[in-house]
């Protein structure tokens, strides 16, 4: 029975393990995949490292996550173990109090943390813009910024404030362990208060102060709620910026990163844990320390060995200041341009290259949906100066006035943009808009998993293929697949229509037809031949055909949507001028050609439009397939059935969501 | 005892309303072991802290060779400490323990005129004076040990020595034996005189164990509720307590009630006893201390009182009983042994008798009633007519 027993929990305790630990395995395994599968083995390489070393949006977010946590760790470390003296020396009961003050900010929500930090900055920056207003006007002597944005020094701010409890936590313990009578011993020996503190304080609870710091350091690292909502456009961290590749798909690299993040706090953490397996051992039957141990401390105690562990402590504060002084230096001297676009929605080779040709930084974000762009930019946390949104959203934005108009005489490059692509209905004058790319919305398919070939929006709602159908997880797109079915227009503000059409999706999703709702999930279902049909954005097709050569595409006979996405700049942007240099740069054919290639979306630009595939050829060493060609960029006589989104009055946004939560999604 | 080096006037001390000190008036000679003893919670080792300078009196003064040193810190006082639990550093070996006090004194540059110039201890003489140090206390060969790997004793030793080799003019200790068993507490007490009078230093002994004060102090000052209830030689203590707090602190004693008929004379139990005391007034109730090594058993008959043997305990050197003297129990340390139930006589001699004024404290201790379950008895203390008779 026992020996049953002890099997048995062997047995569970191995699946334990197995459920935690599998998923970062195959991660890990995954991130040697020579392929860029990740389901699919194609050898070991270790390409995706080589690859990591060449992104430079991972690279400046290393640098920025490394910076604002050994920043925030060296802060909160010593603005925590001073808290933590202060503590201590109160009476027991308003410790406890304080103490329980401390540990509620560790068990807190970090999203409310985030929110809530994200919202006092902004609050601050409103009332320091109107006081720096007022101070500016009655002096002139000083000029004080009026305009305060969210960036490194609130992302520092914010991971200093969430590090010091855990300094205090664990410095604290190490002072209620020490003898309290050993800094009246210290002074009594001729030490002021200070020289007690440096000689005999900090020796005893330094293995609180180091174990808190390694914590702090961890937590920063591995931080991304609360740097989310902090760290503003101009910054980015390394979880950030490993979220917004996810967008699309988990690449190998994404894979080769998050390995990388893995062994760090993984290392951290076994450092950590064997210091206090140490010290523990220590206090428990306190061995004298190794010969080699007591060697290198001898050696350091001489006078020689102090100087030498001095000269090493200054070379390392020396070299901090430096990185902060650099640091500093680089953000205020250089001019600076903010943009959010979408994840893979550029050819990194050209920040690259308009950084070297401008001088001006390029603060390059990510943004999940025009959706949540915009309540981002709501919030007030979204202080970019431009930002690539859809036809839609672009119109609702003009109409409230969030955008900025634009001097065409900085961009000579927009007369590059084809005639048709001008003036179109979500900014009718042409005066707030770049166009940046465009494309349409098809159906792909798995031939093998259909019995012939799909023709028709009648797909997404047919029971034959029950369980392999994926809907998009937005309303407007949802919603657009079954109006397009019913052959009413996308944009119809008819509540009989639109309840038709709604009637259409719930009766599917009743029927089961609908294996999930989904985004950027697609491309993994599809790939990896989990679903059989999908409706999705066509220029993302061509990515995924690189993987799995049984897709197909098809823009349904009913006609589709058609999107353009647009740069526009944002009202009162801090760096209009780099914004308008930014935006004749992409315009350029050159930047054209090179992000049609990388995202395959069709470009604005007709030269580049037109060039494209000889670009390809001379790119690949082989002709471009013509029917590919198309999917990237229709003819004419396609789109002319497509139809773009415009924006729906507020009673019909409203009928959508709530026909949204209806369906329950 | 050669001239004074500390006065403490008029210290009071008190947290939060509630006084600590009160009042306390107090000198002390140089190279005096003085003891402060008294019950916890009496105030000593908030005295002993303002002497060290870790606690700054409420009002009153510390004068030490005549200068006012209250505000003065710890680190500039001529005076070190040995802390209760001793306090070494549990980071520094003990040799670093020991030369702590030596690395952070800096004296007068003697080639610098000005003699704003501060030079360190040069690291030869440290280690000279260190070394010395540690073979005074016997712990020769332990430099290079933690502090925690040593005993209790040695760790004594080093905390004493980390003291010493600072040269100090006073040397505080704060129950510096609390933390040792008994053998070893019995051995550190001689230590602690011997290096007391090696040094020459006075010595301020913090304790709440009676028979360490009077092993090893030249003067003990009792203590009670944050006042000086007696100061004087152990002999003096001991023999001629003040008040019957102190009879009762010091030693075992009997204290009962009785009335002062003329000087020489004392009455109690309504009985006549001889003895040596006077200056009281005639017929005044006073409290009778009689310890109960001056206590002879007599036949019932010789008895100048008789009682009954209510318990007797075997302590090796000698017998405790309990004897029961018309409800007031009586402690009576003897060699002879007397059975529970026995009738006994006691007598008692002129000098074995001790007189106090009546204090605050009367009435509350040097009655034995808890070492028997006889407690009805207590209120018939009054002496009655039979057994008078009886003795009579």
């Amino acid at each position: 029975m026992k020996r049953r027993n002890s099997a048995l929990s062997r047995v569970f305790t191995a699946l334990v393990f197995v459920f935690l630990y599998a998923p970062i395995f195959l991660l890990i395994i995954f991130s040697f995949n020579a392929g860029n599968s990740n389901i699919v083995w194609s050898g070991f390489s270790l390409n995706w490292y080589r690859e990591l070393l060449h992104n430079r949006l991972i690279l400046r977010s290393v640098y920025t996550t490394l910076l604002v946590s050994l920043l925030a760790t060296a802060i909160a470390t010593f603005a925590g173990t001073f808290a933590a003296i202060g503590f201590y020396s109160l009476r027991r009961r308003q410790r406890n109090l304080l103490n329980t003050v401390n540990n509620i900010p560790m068990m807190n929500a970090d999203i409310v943390t985030g929110v809530a930090m994200c919202l006092f900055f902004v609050a601050f920056f409103g009332l320091w813009s109107d006081f720096a207003n007022w101070f500016n006007g009655v002096q002139h002597f000083i000029e004080l910024p009026s305009r305060l944005t969210l960036g490194f020094g609130t992302l520092l701010i914010a991971h200093v404030a969430f590090n010091i409890p855990y300094v205090i936590l664990s410095v604290g313990p190490k002072l209620r362990q020490m003898d309290k009578n050993l800094v009246d011993a210290a002074q009594d020996l001729g030490c002021t208060w200070m020289q007690a503190f440096w000689k005999v304080i900090l020796p005893e609870i330094k293995p609180g102060i180091v174990s808190g710091a390694l914590t702090a350091f961890t937590m920063s690292v591995d931080d991304f709620i609360i740097s989310y909502f902090t760290a503003g456009s101009s910054s980015s961290t390394l979880a950030m910026t490993i979220y917004g590749m996810t967008k699309k798909r988990v690449t190998p690299e994404i894979n080769a990163v998050s390995t990388l993040l893995f062994v760090t706090v993984l290392l951290l953490l076994v450092i950590t844990n064997l210091r206090e397996a140490r010290l523990e051992r220590m206090g428990a039957d306190a061995p004298r320390r190794s010969r080699t141990a007591e060697r290198i401390a001898m050696a350091f105690s001489t006078p020689k060995g102090r100087w030498i562990q001095r000269g090493g402590a200054g070379v390392l504060a020396a070299g901090f200041l430096t990185a902060i002084i650099l640091l500093t230096g680089a953000t205020n001297s250089h001019p600076v341009v903010n943009v959010c676009s979408w994840g893979e929605y550029i050819d990194e080779e050209l920040i690259t290259q308009f950084e070297e040709e401008t001088g001006i930084a390029v603060n390059y974000q990510t943004a999940e949906s025009n959706e949540a762009l915009y309540s981002l930019l709501k919030s007030g946390a979204g202080d970019y100066d431009v930002i690539v949104p859809s036809d839609y959203m672009i119109s609702q934005l003009i109409e409230e006035d969030m955008l900025e108009k634009l001097d065409y005489g900085n961009i000579p490059n927009f007369s590059l943009i084809s005639e048709r692509f001008r003036n179109l209905p979500y900014d009718p004058q042409n005066e707030y808009t770049v166009p940046y790319a465009w494309g349409t919305v098809g159906i792909i398919y798995n031939t093998t998993m259909v019995d012939e070939p799909i023709t028709s929006w009648d797909a997404m709602f047919d029971s034959r293929y029950q369980g392999e159908v994926l809907m998009f997880r937005n309303s407007r797109d949802a919603m657009a697949t079954a109006l397009l079915k019913l052959g009413y227009s996308l944009n119809t503000t008819d509540e009989a229509e639109l309840r038709e059409a709604f009637q259409l999706l719930q009766d599917a999703k009743s029927r089961g037809v609908y294996q999930s709702f989904v985004m950027d999930e697609i491309f993994q279902k599809l790939e990896g031949a989990n679903a059989a049909v999908g409706a999705y954005y066509a220029g993302d097709y061509i990515s995924m055909l690189e993987n799995n050569e049984d897709l197909a595409l098809v823009i349904p006979e009913e006609g589709s949507n058609w999107f353009m996405d647009a740069m526009c700049v944002l009202k009162d942007a801090p760096h209009k001028e780099e914004a308008e240099v930014w935006m004749n740069f992409i315009a350029s054919t050159e930047a054209n050609l090179a992000n049609m290639d990388f995202i395959g979306y069709a470009s604005p630009n007709e030269e580049a439009l037109a060039q494209y595939p000889a670009y390809y050829e001379e790119l690949y060493g082989e002709p471009l397939d013509p029917e590919i060609y198309e999917i990237m960029a229709v003819p004419q006589e396609i789109l002319d059935k497509c139809e773009a989104y415009l924006v729906l009055p507020a009673e019909t946004r409203k009928l959508y969501n709530d026909l949204w939560t209806e369906l329950g999604i | 005892m050669s001239k004074e080096l500390i006065r403490l006037r008029n210290l009071c001390m008190a947290y939060d309303d509630e006084l600590v000190l009160d009042n306390l008036n107090l000198y002390i000679n140089d190279k005096e072991f003085l003891t402060l003893l008294g019950p916890s919670g009496c105030g000593k080792t908030t005295t002993l802290r303002m002497i060290g300078g870790f606690a700054t009196p409420t009002s009153g003064d510390v004068l030490f060779d005549g200068v006012r040193i209250n505000d003065v810190p710890p680190h500039q006082r001529q005076i070190n400490t040995v802390f209760q639990k001793y306090a070494l550093f549990p980071h520094l070996n003990v040799f670093e323990n020991v030369a702590f006090g030596l690395r952070m004194q800096r004296r007068p540059d003697p080639s610098d005129a000005s003699g704003k110039r501060k030079l360190k201890i040069p690291e030869e003489e440290i280690r000279t004076r260190v070394l010395e140090m540690l073979e005074s206390v016997s712990l020769k060969g332990f430099e290079n040990r933690r502090t925690d790997a040593l005993s209790g004793g040695q760790q004594q030793r080093v905390a004493i020595a980390r003291a010493l080799v600072n040269r100090p003019k006073v040397l505080l200790l704060d129950e510096p034996l609390g933390a040792l068993d008994l053998k070893l507490r019995k051995d550190m007490q001689i230590e602690l005189k011997r290096i007391q009078q090696q040094v020459g230093i006075t010595f301020i002994y913090v304790t709440h164990d009676q028979e360490e004060a009077l092993t090893m102090s030249d003067t003990i000052v009792v203590m009670d509720k944050g006042s000086i209830q007696q100061i004087g030689t152990p002999e003096d203590i001991y023999n001629e307590p003040k008040n019957a707090f102190v009879a009762d602190f010091i030693g075992e004693s009997n204290i009962i009630d009785g009335v002062m008929l003329q000087d020489n004379l004392v009455q109690m139990y309504g009985r006549k006893f001889p003895c040596l005391d006077g200056g009281f007034k005639e017929n005044e109730p006073v409290d009778v201390v009689i310890r109960p090594e001056d206590i002879d058993i007599v036949p019932v008959e010789q008895g100048q009182l008789t009682g009954t043997v209510t318990s007797v305990t075997f302590k090796g050197m000698q017998y405790d009983i309990i004897v029961d003297f018309r409800g007031f129990k009586w402690l009576i340390q003897t060699t002879d042994h007397s059975p529970a139930g026995a009738r006994i006589g006691i007598k008692i001699d002129p000098d074995g008798i001790h007189v106090m004024k009546k204090s605050q404290y009367s009435g509350m201790f040097g009655d034995y009633s808890s070492f028997s379950d006889e407690y009805d008895e207590l209120d018939a203390a009054e002496p009655s007519e039979e057994e008078s008779g009886d003795e009579k």
